[in-house]
């Protein structure tokens, strides 16, 4: 197993009420299923909402595999001004 | 009391008595010598007695305040921006004096000032994050600034975009922006344009700006100019926000990351500022972020946000930095 931390920005933060999550992992996860467990933890809050992924403060465009120790955060485009 | 380089000349072209005295060391004495003054030195223990009023001048007018404060000196002047200042305006007739408490920084300077001074920047929203930010750029003495936006100042908008009063309301806001700002500084030129950014006018608004600044309130606008400015090749300095949160980057800089690739998708279900709710000290938080980097963007100055994503959370004031 391993152990990441998920940081919640804007809406994820909105949808889990949570500033941070720590999820206990098998072995191979990657970034894209990761994102599917926030997802079901928000029951349908985060519904049409477009996330991007970053693994320990850098951008990442694709899924990766994550390691013991990532953090996480996952960032939707804001949109007030 | 302080004076300012333009208001010595007056003194010295009218014939008033004046004495001049350079409390300066003697190695920034050699390195910058006064030019068309006569000055005495002196230190803050021997300041000398004289007839008539002193002017009292350091390299960069901020020790000779403290000691006329610290003295508590009548009819006495300390030369705003110092020597700095001085030489500026003898040399090119250029009164800088006013910007002296920015470029008496060393990252600054007389020459940021300048570029400052021809910087051309279009802002493209004049709503809480455009408020601050034409504020503080024409504060800090941006020569042009294109202001962008067809809506008409709301009641509901008073609470966070200071530049509008309650008589305001109705009417168009880059008029009544143009005005304020105009009170702030009558020299910089603000132009205006009374409709929204689209596909139909947004190479001609905002093609010609140096530097783009994104202020709007909705991610179809932002990624126009995105487009603008990633194929023109003017770098786009972007801020949004979402309830207690903000979010800064500074894209499309030599080829960093635009728009497009923090967000690719169409975009999302979102909300406005409208939809989610907003404190006033967000956008204003936020808006002087942005506008912080598009003044090191201008003048040349490391590091900043260019290829990042700078997250601001106001209830637990910390930041992230996320490496696009």
């Amino acid at each position: 197993m391993i152990t990441v931390k998920v940081k919640c920005f804007s809406q994820v933060k909105y949808a889990l009420n949570k500033d941070e999550v720590i999820f206990e992992l098998d072995h191979g996860t990657t970034t894209d299923s990761l994102e599917s467990m926030i997802r079901d933890n928000a029951k349908g809050k985060l519904d049409g909402v477009r996330l991007r992924v970053a693994v320990n403060r850098k951008y990442i465009p694709e899924k990766i595999e994550l390691k013991d120790g990532d953090e996480i955060a996952f960032i939707p485009p804001v949109q007030g001004g | 009391m302080i004076i300012t380089p333009h208001e010595l000349q007056l003194w010295i072209d009218e014939g008033k008595p004046f004495t001049v005295v350079d409390f300066r060391p003697k190695v920034q004495r050699r390195e910058s010598p006064l030019s068309g003054l006569n000055a005495v030195i002196a230190d803050a223990d021997t300041i000398p007695k004289c007839d008539g009023a002193m002017v009292l001048v350091c390299q960069f007018g901020i020790v000779t305040e403290e000691i006329i404060v610290e003295k508590d000196l009548d009819d006495t002047f300390s030369l705003l921006g110092g020597i700095q200042a001085w030489e500026a305006f003898q040399n090119e007739k250029q009164d800088m004096s006013r910007w002296s408490r920015q470029t008496v920084l060393s990252e600054i300077g007389l020459e940021g000032q300048k570029r400052l001074l021809n910087a051309k920047v279009a802002l493209v929203g004049m709503g809480g994050l455009g408020c601050p930010i034409a504020q503080s750029l024409i504060a800090a003495g941006i020569g042009t600034l294109k202001i962008i936006d067809g809506d008409k100042v709301e009641l509901s908008n008073l609470h966070r975009q200071p530049l509008y009063n309650i008589e305001d309301v109705g009417r168009l806001k880059v008029l009544v922006a143009k005005e304020k700002l105009k009170q702030l500084n009558e020299d910089a030129v603000v132009e205006l344009t009374e409709e929204y950014l689209n596909d139909d006018n947004g190479l001609n608004v905002v093609g010609d700006a140096d530097i783009i600044i994104d202020a709007t309130d909705n991610i179809q606008a932002r990624q126009l100019i995105d487009q603008i400015s990633k194929e023109f090749g003017i770098p786009m300095v972007y801020g949004g926000l979402y309830r207690y949160e903000g979010q800064v980057a500074v894209l499309n800089v030599n080829g960093s990351p635009g728009y497009s690739d923090l967000f690719p998708e169409p975009p999302s279900v979102n909300d406005t500022c409208a939809d989610a709710g907003v404190l006033g000290m967000l956008p204003g938080i936020i808006g002087h972020i942005q506008a912080l980097e598009t003044v090191k963007l201008i003048v040349g100055i490391e590091p900043n946000l260019v290829g990042k994503l700078l997250v601001y959370d106001g209830m637990k004031h910390s930041m992230e930095t996320i490496e696009l």
